[in-house]
């Protein structure tokens, strides 16, 4: 439960940063809790190839901001944002549960190994990224909310049959190519509005 | 290790090389041709038809050879123009990455993965967006293209990881929503109306062999991928139970195909013009497919591969009256080749004969009648449209007259519209080239549906 409190705080606090620095390294604290949150669901070896993209994805947006208070201001959008996610994350959970709430044994600390709240993690950063993706205006929180969505998408994938390793690092080569593409923008929007 | 990956690891190989290179255009550009042609070679000469790489299963499926090969020509030909007659660096590494994307998404099989390289395949066009940005909103364009594919894949790949994850024993609604977030995720990916804002500003802000790399290259694959990932996802049993789904397939496409047609009959220049057209097109290819029938899935997969050579040959030839015309109106005069060129290019769009997208129209339209007879009537209305609209801007072009029907100096995408051209004429003149391997995955498509 403390592992989920924490994917939740610290998508807050991506969500509510105004400056891209802060916001990077928020998003490597969400990267490092959903991994936590769902280590009792991954190999050694994916668990690497996940820490490596999501510090990857933070580094190269701390990079692009070039100096400390390049970012861009929520203002409303931060409640927007958290009331969808808040209001869109138990819906999802209702109509696409795939884990069985009856084995469910939550403890405090630890992962989760009846996957329920790695789903709900999951579906808690699919709902705000979208919610930050779609409400955003520059290319600053449009990253924000794709690599937010990546996460979510990178936990479910977890709980779906498969090659999970190959997944695992084809999400996360579009975990560092979309941070690419999105550094590439907020250069490029920083030197037109320079 | 199957050999079956190593036309993708040429491409992907060659791309950091070619960026390297890029500033030495002439190097960059012969790397990138020799790049592609080798990758085309190995995957005709290919002597298997399936392999793994790591755990994944490939499949090198006869419609598999034959885009691949044609989306990889096509790509020869954006490269040859940028080359040619408008230098930009940028894009020999984007087209060389996004041809290895377009073969893994043809080779693979799980639809999870599928979806993941369409994903990159859709980002890496970003970089070859921008240009001149203190003149222009192309980086508006491009954030807004990254935020809609963004969108659309993140989506998409949560839709078909909760697909395989989810027990059989579902209830109606939450098949239904989980299809509705796949159609959707396509329908931002392909530009589909109502989600085509993103297109609407980048046909009037992006350089037009970009334009040709996603509307040209991309939105064939994006089509090709989503009835593979469909026959492959195990989703089409439950879909063929709901009218409703089927339904909101039709509509999608249906609302693409006349919105789009509208659009072209109003667009104010030559590239918004194409990308209209391309909206249209992609929408009837979506009913063809949403049709559930072998002939409109011909014709749907038809439509958008011979859409793609159609409008790679407009949107050169528009870049082309465009640089001739240096700010003013494109014109006829200065560019005649150029200008045939688009103007044959739209009978590509149109679907009409003797090209080869005249079957594919023809199927899909036959298909739409048999569904609903709105349906056909809205298809063939789009289709009128959009022959209003290709014949009043060829008027517009010729509106000056010729003082000579001799070709401008460098005709360059005057000749490879030509040859584009050419190939849709012999595509036409001999469908079964084109039309069997189609079939081979509409029998396919259709055992998925309706499994024994």
């Amino acid at each position: 439960m403390v592992l989920l409190a924490a994917v939740a705080l610290t998508t807050l606090v991506a969500n509510g940063a105004s400056r891209l620095r802060a916001m990077a390294a928020a998003f490597l604290a969400v990267s490092i809790a959903a991994n936590a949150i769902a280590a009792a669901a991954a190999t050694v070896a994916q668990l690497a190839v996940l820490g490596a993209a999501g510090l990857a994805a933070s580094g190269i947006l701390f990079v692009a901001a070039r100096d400390r208070d390049y970012g861009e201001d929520p203002e409303w959008r931060l409640w927007v944002a958290t009331l969808i996610a808040a209001i869109a994350t138990p819906a999802a959970f209702v109509s696409f549960r795939s884990v069985d709430l009856q084995a469910a044994s939550f403890t405090l600390l630890g992962s989760d190994r009846s996957d329920v709240l790695v789903q709900v993690a999951a579906f808690w950063l699919l709902s705000s990224g979208t919610a930050i993706l779609v409400t955003a205006r520059s290319a600053v929180r449009t990253s924000l909310g794709a690599l937010l969505m990546l996460t979510g998408v990178q936990l479910l994938v977890r709980l779906a049959p498969g090659p999970q390793l190959e997944l695992t690092i084809g999400i996360a080569w579009i975990e560092v190519v979309v941070a690419l593409v999105g550094a590439f923008l907020i250069v490029n929007e920083r030197a037109v509005r320079e | 290790m199957s050999e079956l990956i190593v036309p993708v690891a040429v491409l992907a190989l060659a791309s950091p090389l070619v960026f390297a290179l890029r500033k030495r255009v002439a190097v960059a550009a012969v790397l990138s041709l020799g790049a592609l042609a080798a990758a085309v070679v190995l995957l005709v000469l290919a002597p298997e038809s399936r392999g793994q790489v790591l755990s994944l299963d490939l499949r090198l499926t006869p419609l598999a050879r034959l885009a691949a090969v044609a989306l990889l020509g096509l790509l020869a030909v954006i490269v040859a123009d940028v080359w040619l007659d408008e230098p930009a660096y940028n894009l020999f590494p984007i087209a060389l990455g996004v041809g290895a994307v377009v073969v893994a998404v043809l080779l693979l099989v799980s639809p999870l993965a599928t979806y993941a390289a369409l994903l990159v395949g859709l980002l890496l066009p970003v970089g070859s967006f921008t240009f001149q940005i203190h003149r222009n909103r192309s980086v508006e364009a491009a954030i807004r293209h990254f935020a809609f594919v963004s969108l659309g894949g993140t989506i998409g790949l949560a839709a078909l990881a909760l697909a395989a994850g989810l027990p059989h024993d579902q209830p109606q609604s939450t098949f239904v929503l989980l299809v509705v977030i796949l159609y959707v995720a396509f329908a931002l990916q392909l530009a589909l109306i109502p989600f085509h804002t993103h297109a609407a500003l980048l046909a009037g802000e992006a350089p037009a062999t970009s334009l040709a790399l996603y509307f040209g290259v991309l939105t064939p694959t994006i089509v090709i991928a989503f009835a593979e990932i469909l026959t492959q996802s195990g989703l089409l049993p439950s879909i063929v139970q709901l009218a409703k789904v089927q339904d909101l397939l039709l509509g999608i496409g249906a609302l693409s195909a006349l919105g789009g047609a509208i659009l072209a009959v109003g667009a104010a220049d030559l590239r918004r013009l194409v990308v209209s057209s391309v909206i249209a097109d992609l929408g009837m290819a979506v009913v063809g497919v949403g049709t559930f029938s072998g002939p409109g899935l011909v014709g749907g997969i038809t439509i958008a591969l011979a859409t793609g050579a159609s409008a790679t040959q407009q949107l050169l030839a528009a870049g082309a009256l465009e640089r001739r015309a240096a700010g003013g109106a494109p014109r006829a005069a200065r560019a005649p080749l150029a200008a045939a060129t688009f103007v044959i290019g739209g009978v590509g769009l149109v679907g009409a004969p003797p090209v080869v997208a005249f079957p594919g129209h023809f199927f899909v339209e036959l298909m739409a009648y048999a569904f609903a007879g709105w349906l056909g009537g809205a298809l063939v209305l789009a289709t009128l449209l959009l022959l209003l609209a290709q014949l009043r801007m060829a008027i517009v072009l010729f509106a000056d007259g010729l003082p000579s029907w001799r070709p401008e100096p460098r005709p360059v995408a005057g000749v490879l519209g030509m040859l584009v051209f050419a190939a849709l004429l012999v595509g036409g003149i001999a469908p079964d080239a084109l039309l069997r391997p189609v079939a081979a995955f509409a029998e396919e498509f259709l055992r998925a549906l309706r499994p024994l």
